[in-house]
C-alpha cells in the first residue's frame, strides 16, 4: 500500500494526516492541476456533485449511495470547505483521491475555495485548531488557485435504463431516486402526447423561447442541443463570457477576484428575470432564462449543471431544464433539514458508437444531424442527456462516530 | 527448588522464601507465595505446622510478636501488598494436606483469621472462602473448639471489616455442630443483622439467604423470619434489595401450605414489590420467576399477577427490562386464561416501550410465549407484536425477533409463518430507507438457515436478486455479501443454479455502475464456488466485461481476476475454498486444471489490460498480474 493509499484510508476514517504529508499531497495536486485546462473535459459516465461544505460524514453517505471512488467517476463542483466541522478531512480526502485517480475524479473551484472566504467561514480556524498553525491552510489555498473553473461532460446517454429491468425506457428523461430506494418519479420527454403536460420536475412548464434557441417552436423537451455537452460550473454565467472558449482564455491561477469573469463564474445565480441583474450576494450576477438558452445554443450545450445555492429537494431544474442546481450537503449546516442529491449522467448505452464531441465549441458538432441517420424518426423527442438524480439524507448520528453532543464551534454563529 | 535444601542448612527453604518475599518485584513475591506448597512439601508436615505457619501467621499479623526473631523485619514489607495477601489467602485454603491432614487443619485458621480482618475486601473475601473450604474438612470437635470461637471473635470485633468477614463464616460450620452451639451461633448472627453499620447488615443479608437453607423450617419460621423482616425494613435500599434472595430462600424452606399462616412474609413481599427504590424493584423483577416458584399458588394468583403487571408498567426502564426477561418463565406458571386476560395487554404495551433496551429484552423473550399460548393465540396475539417489532428502529430488537423465529415456526408452522411474517419482512426489504433494507439483508442468511432452501427459493430468492440492482451502492454491495453467505448455507450446487445466472445477467446492464455489481459479486463469491462454475460461468462473463467501454469496469475486472487467481492457486478439482477450509484442509494446492485456467484464460486478458489506454486499468492489471506465478519457472513445486 502506497503512502497515498494509506493517507486515503486514514482520511476516510476522518483522521487528519500529518502536516508534512498534507504539504506533499498539495504539491502533487498542484503539479497535476496546473496541467488541466480552465474547463476540464470529462467523458460520461460521471456522477456530478454539488456543495459539500465540510460535512464529512455526509460525503461518506454520498459515497455509500453513489458508489466508492474510483469505481464510480465523480465530478465535484466546488465548495468543499467551510461551515461544516470537517472541512479539512473532506477537502484532503477529495484531493488525495484526485491525486491518486486523476481520471476518475474531477474537482472544480467554488467561491469558498478562496483565502478571503475561508478566513471568515471556518476553514482557516479549523486548520489552526487541528494543526496549531496556519501552514496547512496555506497549502490548501495554494491548491485552490489551481483548481479548474468548469468542466464539460461529453458522451452522456440520452436514455435512462432502469435498475431492475435491464431495458432502457426511451421516453423517460429524468429519474429521481429517493433516499435510497426506488425511483420515486419519472419525467417523460416532452413532445410525447402521453405526458405532454409534464415538464421538468420542479421547473416551470411555460416555454420561453428566445430567438435562435432550440427551445422555440415545435421542439419539445429540453432546450438546447440534444447531442451537446453538459457544462459544469460552480456559480453560473457571466456577462463577460459568451462562449466556453472565453473561459478557457482566463488566467485562473490567482485568488478569486472581486469582480470580472472568473468571479462571476463562481458567484452568479440563475433567477426568474430577463437578462442580467444585480446579485444580492455582492459578487457575481443574476441571470435569466434567456441568457441560459442563448448561451447553451451558442455553445452547443444541452445543460448547465451548477451548485452554489441550497435547494431543499437536493436538485432543481430551471428554465425548461436548461440549467440545474445540484446540492450535495444534506441537512446543511446540520440544521437546514434539506435533502441532498447527486446527478448521474450515464454512458451512451445505445451501442451506436455515437460520441458527441461538440466540446463546447461553436460549430464543431452539427447537433443532431450526425445522428439523424440513425435516429431520424426520434428527432425532436430525444433531447438533453438522461439525468438520474439520487437523493439522499444526512448520515445518521451513529455512523458519525461522534458523541451526539455537538461542540459549537466559535466560527459557527 | 524442592531438591535444593541440604541437610546442613535446615532453614534453607524458608530463607529462599524470605528472600523472594523481600524482593522489590511484586511478581516475584507473588510467585514465591504460589510456591508455598513446594516449600511446605520440602519441610514436611511437622515443620510446616511448627515453623512455616507461625511464620506466615507473623506475616499476616505484623503487630503480634513473631515466633522467630530473625523473621520479624519482613512482616511490614508484605503487609501492604494486597495482591500478595490475596494469593496467600488462596494458597492457605488448600494447605490441609501439607500440615498433616484434617486433624491438623485448625492450625491454618490463625493466619487466615488475620487475613480476614484486613481492610482490603479482596483479601478478606479470599480468606473467608479459604476458611469455609477448610471448614469442610474439620471435625465437629475441631469446629466447636477452633472455628466457632474464630467466627464469634470476628463478629464481635470493633471494626466493621472483621464483622463483614464474620458474616460469611456461619453457613459452613452450622450443620456440623451441636444444637446448643447452633443456637448461640444464631444469636450471634442476630447481632450482625442488627449491626449499626450498613456494610455489616448488607453482608449479613447476603449470607442470611444461604444460612437459612441450612436450617429446619420451624427454626426458620421462629428466628429467621424476624431477621428477614428487620432487614426488609432497613432504611438503606442497598440492604433491602438483598432481602429478595432471603425471601426466596425462606419461601423455599417453609412448606407452601404453611406460608399462608405467616402473613409477615407476604406483607414484606408486597412492600418490596412496591418499594420506593427502583433498585429493590429491579431485584424483585429480576428474580420474579424464582419468587413465583417458591410461593404458594394463591399468592401467585392474588399478589404476583397484579405485581407482574405493575412491574411491566414500572417507571424505570431497568425494572421493565428485567421483568421483560421473566415473561415466558412467569407466564408458564399461570393458567392461559389469566395470562390472556390480565397479563397479555401489558406485555403488548412493551412493544412500543420508549426504551430500546426494554424492547430488545422483550424481543429475546417473546418467542418463548408461543409454546405457552398455542397456535391460535400465537396468531392472534404474538404475530401482531412480531410485525411491529420487526419494524423497530433499533436493529437489535429486529435481530432478536428474527433470530428466535424458529420457536414460533415450531408452533404455527412454516406456512402460517410465511403468510403472516413474510409480507412484513418483504415490506422491510423494500423500505424506502436504505439503511432499513441493509439491516434486513444482514438477517437473510439467518432466516434462510432457519426456514430452509425450499422456502427460500419460493419466497426470498427474488428479493435477494433484486438487491443486486438496488439504486444504492451500499445495498448492491451488501447483496453480494449476502449471496456469499447464502452459498455457504445452501451449497455450491444451489448457487450455480440459483445465483450465478442472475449475477451474470447483471453484467449486461446498460449502466456501468450495475455492471460493476457483477465484478463485485464474483470477487465475493470466489471462495465459495467450484472450479467448474469458475470455468463455465464466471470466466466467460469476465471475458466479455474485459472489453467494456468504460475503464471503471475494466479495472474492476482486473481486480476480480486478482481475486480469482488467488483462489485458483489453491483450488483443487472438487470442492470450494470455503468447504475445504471448513473441513480443516488449509494447505491445498491447485489442480492442473485450475493452473491451466490461470494460464490460458486469465493471464492473456491481464496482459492485454496492462497495455490499456487508461492508467488506472494498467495499474490494477499490473497489480493483479503480480500475484500470478511466473509462467516458465515453477515457483512452488510442492507435489513430489
Amino acid at each position: 500500500m502506497s503512502d497515498l493509499d494509506k493517507a486515503i484510508a486514514q482520511l476516510r476514517a476522518c483522521r487528519p494526516i500529518p502536516e508534512a504529508q498534507v504539504r506533499e499531497v498539495c504539491h502533487k495536486a498542484r503539479e497535476l492541476l496546473i496541467e488541466e485546462a480552465n474547463v476540464v473535459t470529462v467523458t460520461a459516465p460521471v456522477t456530478i456533485c454539488g456543495d459539500i461544505h465540510g460535512q464529512f460524514h455526509d460525503l461518506m453517505e454520498l459515497f455509500r449511495v453513489g458508489g466508492d471512488p474510483p469505481d464510480t467517476n465523480y465530478l465535484f463542483m466546488g465548495d468543499f470547505v467551510d461551515r461544516g466541522f470537517y472541512s479539512l478531512e473532506s477537502f484532503l480526502l477529495l484531493l488525495c483521491l484526485k491525486v491518486r485517480y486523476p481520471d476518475r475524479m474531477t474537482l472544480i473551484r467554488g467561491n469558498h475555495e478562496s483565502r478571503q472566504i475561508t478566513t471568515v467561514y471556518g476553514f482557516y480556524d479549523e486548520c489552526l485548531r487541528k494543526y496549531g498553525s496556519a501552514n496547512v491552510w496555506r497549502y490548501c489555498c495554494d491548491v485552490f488557485d489551481y483548481l479548474a473553473l468548469g468542466a464539460i461532460v461529453l458522451g452522456a446517454s440520452n436514455t435512462l435504463e432502469s435498475a431492475n429491468e435491464a431495458t432502457a425506457r426511451e421516453d423517460v428523461e429524468i429519474e429521481v431516486c429517493n433516499a435510497d430506494g426506488d425511483a420515486i418519479s419519472h419525467f417523460g420527454r416532452r413532445g410525447k402526447a402521453s405526458n405532454s403536460d409534464q415538464g421538468s420536475p420542479n421547473g416551470k412548464t411555460e416555454r420561453i423561447g428566445p430567438p435562435g434557441s432550440g427551445a422555440s417552436g415545435s421542439s419539445g423537451g429540453t432546450v438546447g442541443n440534444p447531442a451537446g455537452a453538459v457544462l459544469c460550473v460552480h456559480g453560473g454565467l457571466s456577462p463577460l463570457i459568451d462562449t466556453v472558449d472565453k473561459i478557457r482564455l482566463l488566467d485562473r491561477k490567482q485568488e478569486v477576484p472581486h469582480e470580472g469573469a472568473m468571479c462571476d463564474l463562481l458567484w452568479s445565480d440563475p433567477d426568474e428575470i430577463d437578462g442580467w441583474g444585480l446579485s444580492p450576494r455582492g459578487a457575481g450576477f443574476l441571470f435569466g432564462a434567456d441568457i441560459v438558452k442563448m448561451f447553451n445554443h451558442r455553445n452547443d450545450l444541452s445543460l448547465i449543471a451548477r451548485a452554489h445555492q441550497l435547494v431543499m429537494e437536493g436538485f432543481k431544474e430551471m428554465f425548461d431544464a436548461s440549467i440545474v442546481t445540484v446540492w450535495s450537503a444534506p441537512n446543511y449546516c446540520y440544521r437546514c433539514g434539506n435533502v441532498a442529491a447527486v446527478l448521474e449522467l450515464s454512458e451512451d448505452s445505445g451501442g451506436q458508437g455515437f460520441f458527441a464531441r461538440s466540446n463546447g465549441d461553436v460549430g464543431r458538432s452539427d447537433g443532431g444531424a450526425n445522428r439523424g441517420v440513425l435516429l431520424d424518426s426520434d428527432e425532436g423527442a430525444r433531447r438533453g442527456p438522461a439525468r438520474r438524480y439520487r437523493v439522499f439524507q444526512a448520515a445518521p448520528q451513529d455512523s458519525r462516530g461522534m458523541p451526539a453532543k455537538k461542540p459549537v464551534a466559535d466560527y459557527f454563529l | 527448588m524442592a531438591d535444593a535444601p541440604s541437610a546442613n542448612d535446615e532453614l534453607y527453604p524458608i530463607a529462599v522464601l524470605i528472600d523472594e518475599l523481600k524482593h522489590d518485584d511484586v511478581l516475584l513475591r507473588l510467585n514465591a507465595i504460589h510456591r508455598l506448597s513446594t516449600i511446605a512439601l520440602a519441610l514436611g508436615p511437622e515443620r510446616t505446622r511448627e515453623e512455616l505457619i507461625p511464620f506466615l501467621d507473623g506475616q499476616t499479623a505484623p503487630s503480634a510478636p513473631a515466633p522467630n526473631q530473625s523473621l520479624t523485619p519482613l512482616a511490614e514489607s508484605v503487609e501492604d501488598e494486597d495482591e500478595v495477601l490475596v494469593a496467600l489467602s488462596e494458597e492457605l485454603g488448600s494447605f490441609i494436606e501439607y500440615v498433616g491432614g484434617p486433624q491438623y487443619g485448625h492450625v491454618l485458621l490463625s493466619p487466615l483469621e488475620n487475613l480476614a480482618a484486613i481492610e482490603e475486601p479482596a483479601v478478606r473475601d479470599k480468606a473467608v472462602e479459604s476458611l469455609n473450604k477448610i471448614c469442610q474438612d474439620l471435625s465437629s470437635q475441631q469446629i466447636e473448639e477452633y472455628f466457632i470461637p474464630l467466627t464469634i471473635r470476628l463478629s464481635k470485633a470493633d471494626w466493621f471489616t472483621s464483622k463483614v468477614s464474620g458474616c460469611g463464616l456461619y453457613t459452613a460450620p452450622y450443620k456440623k455442630i451441636s444444637p446448643q452451639v447452633q443456637e448461640s451461633l444464631r444469636t450471634q448472627f442476630g447481632l450482625l443483622v442488627h449491626d449499626e453499620t450498613p456494610m455489616v447488615r448488607r453482608q449479613s443479608a447476603t449470607n442470611l439467604s444461604k444460612f437459612v437453607k441450612e436450617m429446619t423450617a420451624p427454626i426458620v419460621i421462629e428466628e429467621m423470619i424476624p431477621f428477614f423482616q428487620h432487614l426488609a425494613q432497613d432504611d438503606q435500599d442497598s440492604v433491602r434489595l438483598l432481602t429478595v434472595e432471603i425471601l426466596i430462600a425462606i419461601a423455599e424452606v417453609v412448606p407452601k401450605d404453611q406460608q399462608a399462616s405467616h402473613s409477615v412474609l407476604l406483607t414484606s413481599l408486597r412492600s418490596l414489590i412496591e418499594d420506593k427504590s427502583w433498585r429493590v424493584r429491579y431485584m424483585i423483577a429480576d428474580r420474579f420467576e424464582k419468587i413465583a416458584k417458591a410461593v404458594d399458588d394463591e399468592t401467585v394468583t392474588r399478589d404476583l399477577i397484579p405485581a407482574f403487571v405493575k412491574l411491566l408498567k414500572d417507571n424505570e426502564a431497568e425494572v421493565r427490562t428485567a421483568i421483560a426477561g421473566q415473561i415466558p418463565g412467569f407466564c408458564s406458571l399461570v393458567d392461559r386464561d389469566t395470562l390472556l386476560k390480565d397479563i397479555m395487554s401489558s406485555v403488548e404495551d412493551l412493544v412500543s416501550d420508549p426504551s430500546q433496551h426494554v424492547r430488545a429484552a422483550l424481543g429475546t423473550q417473546i418467542s418463548g410465549l408461543a409454546p405457552i399460548l398455542g397456535k391460535q393465540e400465537t396468531i392472534d396475539h404474538l404475530l401482531p407484536m412480531f410485525l411491529q417489532m420487526l419494524k423497530d428502529e433499533f436493529p437489535e430488537v429486529r435481530l432478536h425477533i428474527i433470530s428466535k423465529l424458529e420457536l414460533v415456526n415450531q408452533v404455527i408452522g412454516i406456512d402460517l409463518l410465511s403468510q403472516s411474517l413474510l409480507p412484513a419482512i418483504v415490506q422491510l426489504a423494500e423500505d424506502k430507507q436504505w439503511r432499513v433494507r441493509l439491516a434486513i439483508i444482514e438477517y437473510i442468511p439467518l432466516l434462510a438457515s432457519q426456514l430452509g432452501v425450499k422456502f427460500f427459493d419460493e419466497k426470498l430468492s427474488g428479493l435477494c436478486m433484486g438487491w443486486l440492482g438496488d439504486t444504492v451502492f451500499s445495498i448492491r454491495e451488501a447483496a453480494t455479501h449476502n449471496l456469499k453467505k447464502l452459498t455457504e448455507v445452501f451449497g455450491v450446487e444451489w448457487a450455480s443454479e440459483a445465483i450465478i445466472p442472475k449475477v451474470m445477467a447483471m453484467g449486461s446492464h446498460p449502466n456501468y455502475l450495475y455492471r460493476m455489481t457483477t465484478c463485485f459479486a464474483i470477487t465475493t463469491l470466489a471462495t465459495v464456488v467450484s472450479l467448474d462454475v469458475i470455468g463455465k460461468s464466471i470466466l466467460p462473463m469476465l471475458e466479455k466485461l474485459v472489453e467494456d467501454e468504460i475503464p471503471n469496469i475494466r479495472f474492476n475486472v482486473a481486480k476480480t481476476y486478482a481475486e480469482l487467481v488467488s483462489v485458483l492457486k489453491r483450488l483443487p478439482d472438487e470442492g470450494t475454498i470455503y468447504s475445504l477450509e471448513k473441513a480443516g484442509k488449509t494447505d491445498t494446492t491447485a489442480s492442473p486444471k485450475s493452473t491451466e485456467l490461470i494460464q490460458q484464460r486469465i493471464l492473456p486478458h491481464l496482459e492485454k489490460l496492462q497495455k490499456d489506454d487508461d492508467v488506472d486499468v494498467r495499474f490494477f492489471a499490473t497489480t493483479a498480474a503480480g500475484g500470478v506465478p511466473a509462467v516458465g519457472g515453477e515457483p512452488m513445486n510442492t507435489s513430489p
